[in-house]
């Protein structure tokens, strides 16, 4: 009790969050030492993530520990927001993404086919109770949780928009490729906020070059059944 | 009870008065009400099949099966679960489940519902970490899930009424509101990203909005029996394969994370009735 009042009393939340770090238990039968209230919910937030022993110990697939991971960067403090960003927060987000991101010299459409299977893979990157295991099955883009490209194939997801003909509304032509590769890339840069993940930015790169050219092929290549609906 | 009351005076003293929780429904009572109440919500409507087999909910079984449970002398101690106190009073289980997360004396924190019930489980009965009993926490062969429903049942119908009288309970609802839209891990999500808008879905699954009273008391109603998956799961278990989904770390059980979060879900479907135990798909 002693240790509880004196950290309660006085020192800033986030020096208290590293005094105690190990003191909190799991097993949910003793109190902790940390004054919780003492502390804002962003810092509270913070503390039960990191100091609490709430996550599995575990290596992640794109490098590093479940800190790193759970660590957020500028973008993902930005956007941890209810509802839409304000105009100013849209603005520092599209900046941070368009500065972050690296345009390819050049870009052609791969297999159509493979970005119908990548598209469709929810494979990859989750961990825990059961962890994807890279080696064993490529991770997939998990496109079809939140977009419909083509409602012949399978029941489609409704987060973002449809994307059926997507390139048959559009065509080709290079502006249109690096367009989309962008958006792929990091969406940020045209929708700030938006839900969808980036898939090859600073923070890491969750899809090859060759997988974006195959996911890019689904939705432009003519031939693709996206674009003959 | 007249002893079971005063036991429960000081409990009730120290987290103030609480807004009376309603009487007891039966589930699918509850599940008609919604439905007649909100016909356009894309939710509620989604399975026709599980509203249908929902007065055959087999979640039922496992009421019984942990109503003897509760009540058998179990454990190193060879104590029943009578002793165990879930906030208004020692075994006094009516909308206990309702009123959950809260700030317990004895333990000097706020619990969720299954952290206070391992907690009991040890503490009372004398079980230890790996005993079977705590150690499966998952399935409807678990001891864990058959009383969870047991008890959850007993507040069925009663109005979500988690109490923020104690300056922990406030900071815990807090920190999992933070939670709930803090964008993170490899995929960059936040609860919100699924759960921020009406009726949108990912693949074939309608989601609930955290907004929407009658949808949220639904999608936080667990113990639940889930159709795909043929077992009776928790709250602690939706938690867990959320965050699988969204790329977080792996989370464990019995953290005060899933308090957290559990302590704002519980909040966000405040005032609505509860279906315990529920049926999804």
């Amino acid at each position: 009790m002693f240790k509880k009042n004196a950290v309660a009393a006085g020192m800033a939340a986030f020096a208290s969050v590293a005094l105690t770090a190990g003191c909190a238990v799991a097993d949910g039968s003793k109190g902790s030492d940390v004054d919780i209230t003492a502390m804002s919910a962003d810092e509270l937030a913070e503390h039960l993530i990191f100091e609490t022993d709430s996550f599995r110990d575990q290596e992640m697939q794109e490098g590093g520990d479940w800190r790193d991971r759970m660590t957020q960067d500028d973008l993902q403090k930005a956007c941890s927001l209810k509802g839409d960003p304000d105009g100013e927060t849209a603005g520092q987000v599209v900046a941070m993404a368009r500065a972050s991101y690296e345009a390819p010299e050049s870009i052609e459409l791969g297999d159509w086919r493979k970005g119908a299977e990548l598209a469709d893979s929810g494979y990859g990157y989750r961990q825990g109770h059961r962890t994807d295991d890279h080696s064993q099955r490529e991770a997939g883009g998990n496109c079809y949780n939140c977009h419909v490209f083509d409602p012949r194939v399978s029941d489609q997801g409704t987060v973002g928009p449809s994307l059926q003909n997507y390139g048959a509304n559009r065509g080709t032509s290079e502006a249109v490729l690096r367009y989309v590769h962008e958006v792929i890339s990091n969406p940020h840069q045209y929708f700030p906020c938006t839900q969808m993940p980036r898939f090859n930015s600073d923070r890491h790169q969750l899809l090859s070059d060759e997988q974006i050219s195959h996911i890019m092929a689904y939705l432009l290549d003519p031939e693709s059944p996206v674009n003959n609906q | 009870m007249f002893k079971k009351a005063l036991l429960a005076l000081p409990v009730a003293m120290a987290v103030g008065a609480t807004a009376q929780a309603g009487e007891w429904q039966d589930p699918n009572d509850v599940l008609q009400q919604f439905l007649q109440e909100n016909p356009d919500s894309a939710y509620l409507h989604q399975s026709e099949m599980n509203i249908m087999m929902m007065p055959d909910n087999p979640a039922l079984w496992l009421v019984d099966e942990g109503e003897d449970l509760f009540y058998a002398q179990r454990g190193p101690n060879n104590v029943s679960l009578e002793g165990c106190d879930f906030g208004k009073g020692p075994g006094e289980l009516d909308g206990a489940y309702v009123e959950l997360p809260r700030y317990f004396e004895d333990t000097g924190k706020v619990m969720d519902f299954e952290m206070r019930l391992v907690h009991c489980m040890k503490e009372l009965q004398g079980f230890t970490s790996d005993d079977a009993a705590v150690a499966r926490r998952h399935g409807s062969g678990s001891d864990i899930m058959k009383l969870t429903t047991f008890i959850a049942h007993q507040s069925s119908g009663m109005a979500w009424n988690p109490p923020l009288d104690h300056p922990q309970e406030q900071a815990m609802r807090d920190a999992g509101e933070k939670l709930f839209y803090r964008r993170g891990g490899a995929m960059d999500f936040n609860c919100a990203s699924c759960h921020g808008d009406v009726g949108k879905q990912i693949r074939a699954s309608v989601l609930p909005h955290v907004g929407a009273g009658p949808e949220w008391s639904k999608a936080v109603s667990w113990p639940a029996h889930r159709a795909g998956h043929d077992n009776v799961r928790s709250q602690n278990h939706r938690i867990r394969g959320c965050v699988w989904q969204m790329r977080h770390a792996g989370i464990k059980a019995d953290t005060p994370v899933n308090t957290a979060l559990i302590s704002y879900w519980n909040d966000q479907a405040r005032g609505e009735p509860a279906i315990l135990p529920d049926l999804k798909r």
